[in-house]
């Protein structure tokens, strides 16, 4: 199924962001990636930055447009409004009719989608490098042209609404990580669902969606990645027709509020139609930018990643406590949560699994990790680095998650020094500090005792 | 008003496409490659490509699943879950632990027709790569303890994937029930019920039968010497066994007549997730990229002719969309979305409505055009990567395909023309009459409302299979 227009929900924005943050090398010297003194960055006189890297590798390009906002910028009343935001970017301008963007971009051999997080919205382009004049031309036209027609606004209200069904509601575990975000944070909005809360879905107003465009959706509040097969000095000349003339606007309001320390564990259970029992556990961590962030990602491969992980080899393996563990983290500008998940056998004991995940985690606490799981985790950094610079649109989302949420996209090169300098006791202190049972939230979901349900349970 | 507004956008989306047409006549090429026989007859290909320290390797061995006896499905796929669960001298923990530590990928995997392992490793650890993957196909423990945990997990991952996303599993239904009786309606990774009936002999035995090195066939792509790399490859994989029984076959399925409903009941889910499919095509039809730029019209982008009714227009979903899927003979052509509980007939009516016109009014020229564009535009970022040329590589040669598949893409893009999208939409486009329908909701609020479509057949999801009937 397609992903149009994704917003990589309750869950998948967490792994994506892991997937990135990891997708950066650990070597004791920075890596040669061939190329990358080729990148070339430009800031036009109304603060939209543009970042090119030329790859001829295929005769198609990436270009990746970033806005700083995404649901850490709502507020109740107008929760989902940074995704519906995105959706409304596709409908319609004041000199294009809703779907021309589409229709045009698709008619010149290019394709789109986006996604928007907690933190930020990004939109993609992919197209072959002829047609980068039309596709100039029409991401320009909705950053300074949006229009919000009314009867579009509806049935997209339609789509989202469809979407979040797709993503919370039937799937159980879209409906537990909700759950786990709304109590982990009682102040800080990352509490927010990215998708929304169905009260807001159903109550958006386009003078809501009118306030967003004039707030957020600034050249100074954007950086545009190019990577592909194209000449800077042409990419420049295009910004310089079809953006640099785009007024800039006052900085957004800053999200200011910070998240209070947790006073003590919180527990959350939900009741779904379900066979197989789901255990989630998060722990207030890091921002993206802070040293901590790293280390943690490094202590979260070393708990869960492949099935030579602690937990899997615990849980899966010897005991059978679970059918899958995995681990996430979906730190951005402020701090944000480590993730610990099982998934447990239908007619499980979640309690037993819940404590072979307390046992694993003391012991790390205690003793630390092995000198080989810390080489271990390193390695598998450094194939996810390259593997990530693999395709266009790979080098085109690591340059902007650098550049965004680390301030400079010249970090992604200098990223594996920082991992190779992360030693045995840093991951040990962090799984004591930061893993601690007051700092955590821990949620639930067991099947619902309905009889009927229990008779037909399937296989066992 | 919107009509002229439209025009207008119309005239300029044909002003600009003219661009990428030119693009397009001289599309990608498949990297030169070295092809290559290993003494047991196992089919070898080498890319070399240098510009990340990294290497692919995509091993095919032909049979798969349709190897596995009537009753118990899933065998092939067990075996594969169990080669990486202790092989030559590492155990299962041995053995994941050599791939991770140096944070390489092994994955292996049984399809309808052939088993794969893939792997990814960094250049340095090429030779670490070729021992894991050697000794997995040809030095398996197949240990007994290692397949009840295997098949154990198997079972409690179906019924863990019940609980998820529906849009993951209407497609394994599907299949089952446009392909009742025939191999292709089997499923690959077993039912809760037919994992139940597999014991390790059954693998052993399978193992035995179906797999070997004159099955085999081994793409690597990325940073190596080629010839250094076949000297290896010769003395890793070049005196292994034949497998024992002939490679199974496969006759072309037939298509469903009317239009047979299976209602999977699907308690308390507050959307109806559908799929409507009949037999399509096969991946060496030489009719395959017409019906390509037909189905990019029709289901394959987000402007379709399906997305744009489903959702755009009436924003009853998230998405519609269509696709082929093809093997050695036809697989489904299959039309999926889901939709609110309350709006599951209108969306169905709309769907089928859309293949009516797709039929009745076929595609303009300008819709042609656009797809011809959309096409060769996206067609370079399918071969980018080492894996993905050494999964289309193998892809090709499994099907006896040159490289005039990927070489000429861009002219056979390019010549369809007005007569070739109308006849197949004639040959290779299902009538909104005959279609297999399988739909995955709340039954008790959806049973009455889709009896119009044809006969109901009606099951649980907890059911531990994904056909009805059964024991």
């Amino acid at each position: 199924m397609r992903r149009k227009r994704s917003m990589p929900g309750a869950w998948s924005a967490v792994a994506l962001t892991f997937a990135l943050a990891m997708g950066a090398p650990a070597h004791a010297a920075a890596p040669v990636v061939p190329g990358a003194d080729q990148i070339v960055t430009r800031t036009l006189p109304n603060g939209l930055k543009i970042v090119v890297w030329p790859d001829r590798d295929i005769p198609n390009v990436a270009m990746y447009t970033w806005y700083r906002v995404g649901s850490r910028n709502e507020r109740p009343g107008i929760t989902g409004i940074s995704h519906f935001f995105e959706h409304m970017m596709f409908n319609g301008t004041k000199t294009r009719l809703p779907g021309e963007f589409d229709r045009l971009m698709e008619g010149s051999g290019g394709r789109n989608n986006a996604y928007t997080s907690s933190d930020v919205t990004v939109y993609q382009n992919w197209f072959p490098s002829s047609v980068t004049g039309v596709i100039f031309d029409l991401e320009s036209d909705r950053m300074r042209n949006l229009d919000f027609d009314a009867k579009k606004v509806e049935s997209e209200r339609g789509v989202v609404y469809s979407e979040r069904r797709s993503s919370v509601d039937n799937d159980n575990f879209g409906t537990l990580i909700e759950q786990m975000k709304a109590t982990a944070y009682v102040a800080h909005p990352y509490q927010i669902p990215t998708i929304g809360w169905p009260s807001d879905i159903e109550g958006w107003k386009v003078t809501d969606l009118q306030d967003y465009y004039r707030q957020y959706y600034a050249p100074n509040n954007a950086v545009i990645f190019i990577v592909g097969d194209v000449d800077p000095k042409a990419v420049f000349e295009l910004g310089d027709q079809y953006l640099a003339n785009i007024p800039a606007q006052p900085a957004p309001p800053a999200v200011t509020t910070r998240e209070p320390p947790q006073l003590g564990e919180r527990r959350l259970r939900i009741e779904r139609e379900a066979q197989t029992p789901l255990l989630a556990m998060a722990w207030h961590t890091a921002a993206a930018a802070d040293r901590e962030a790293r280390v943690m990602e490094v202590l979260l491969s070393i708990l869960g990643d492949g099935d030579s992980s602690r937990l899997y080899q615990r849980l899966v393996e010897k005991e059978q406590a679970a059918v899958d563990i995995g681990t996430a983290m979906d730190a951005g500008f402020d701090p944000g949560l480590a993730y610990v998940y099982a998934v447990v056998p239908p007619g499980g004991d979640v309690s037993r699994t819940e404590k072979l995940i307390d046992e694993e985690i003391a012991r790390l606490a205690k003793d630390g990790p092995t000198p080989t799981e810390l080489t271990k985790a390193r390695n598998q950094a450094l194939v996810g680095f390259w593997r990530g610079l693999e395709t266009i649109s790979g080098k085109a989302q690591a340059l902007g998650d650098y550049e965004v949420f680390h301030g400079d996209y010249r970090k992604l090169f200098g990223a594996p020094g920082e991992y190779e300098s992360i030693t045995v006791d840093e991951v040990k202190t962090a799984a004591a500090t930061v893993l601690r049972r007051e700092n955590r939230t821990v949620g639930v979901l067991e099947p619902k005792a309905d009889p009927a349900v229990q008779a037909t349970g399937g296989a066992k | 008003m919107i009509r002229l507004a439209a025009m207008r956008a119309f005239a300029l989306s044909c002003a600009l496409l003219p661009v990428a047409a030119a693009f397009a006549a001289d599309g990608v090429k498949l990297p030169a490659y070295q092809s290559a026989t290993l003494a047991n007859g196992a089919r070898v290909a080498l890319v070399e490509k240098r510009d990340t320290p990294l290497v692919s390797m995509s091993v095919t061995v032909r049979g798969g699943a349709l190897g596995d006896q009537a009753g118990k499905e899933g065998t092939a796929s067990l075996f594969t879950d169990l080669i990486q669960k202790g092989a030559g001298t590492r155990d299962a923990a041995q053995f994941a632990e050599a791939i991770e530590n140096v944070g390489g990928g092994v994955v292996a995997g049984a399809g309808t027709e052939s088993l794969t392992v893939n792997a990814s490793f960094l250049a340095r650890d090429v030779d670490l790569m070729l021992e894991l993957v050697a000794d997995a196909l040809q030095r398996p423990r197949l240990d007994g303890t290692e397949f009840d945990k295997t098949r154990t997990l198997a079972v409690q991952s179906i019924v863990a994937a019940k609980d998820s996303d529906p849009r993951a599993l209407v497609g394994s239904y599907g299949d089952a029930w446009l392909f009742r009786g025939h191999p292709y309606g089997r499923p690959v990774g077993g039912s809760e019920s037919s994992l139940a009936a597999v014991s390790l002999d059954d693998v052993k035995r399978y193992y035995a039968d179906q797999v070997g090195g004159d099955r085999m066939l081994i793409v690597v792509v990325g940073d190596f010497d080629s010839a250094a790399m076949l000297k290896k490859l010769e003395q890793a994989f070049g005196s292994w066994r034949k497998a024992a029984a002939a490679t199974p076959a496969v006759a072309a399925p037939m298509p469903v007549s009317g239009r047979p409903v299976l209602l999977v009941d699907k308690p308390g889910a507050t959307q109806t997730y559908f799929w409507l499919g009949n037999v399509g095509a096969a991946r060496t039809d030489p009719a395959r990229t017409q019906q390509s730029v037909v189905n990019t019209v029709f289901g394959g982008r987000f402007t379709s002719m399906l997305n744009t009714e489903l959702r755009i227009n009436s924003g009853l979903t998230y998405g519609a969309s269509a696709t082929f899927d093809r093997g050695s003979q036809p697989g489904a052509f299959s039309i999926a979305s889901y939709t609110e509980t309350s709006t599951t007939t209108q969306a169905i009516d709309l769907a089928l409505d859309t293949l009516a016109r797709l039929h009745k009014d076929g595609l303009d020229a300008e819709q042609l055009k656009s797809s011809q564009s959309y096409m060769l535009g996206q067609f370079p970022p399918t071969i980018e990567t080492n894996g993905q040329i050494a999964a289309r590589l193998a892809d090709m040669l499994f099907h006896g395909l040159g490289p005039e598949d990927v070489n000429e893409y861009a002219s056979r893009v390019a010549s369809v023309d007005a007569a070739a999208v109308r006849s197949t939409i004639d040959q290779s486009f299902p009538q909104p009459e005959n279609l297999a329908l399988v739909l995955i909701g709340d039954a008790a609020k959806i049973r009455e409302h889709v009896k119009k479509y044809g006969p109901v057949t009606e099951m649980k999801i907890s059911d531990p299979r994904f056909a009805p009937g059964g024991k």
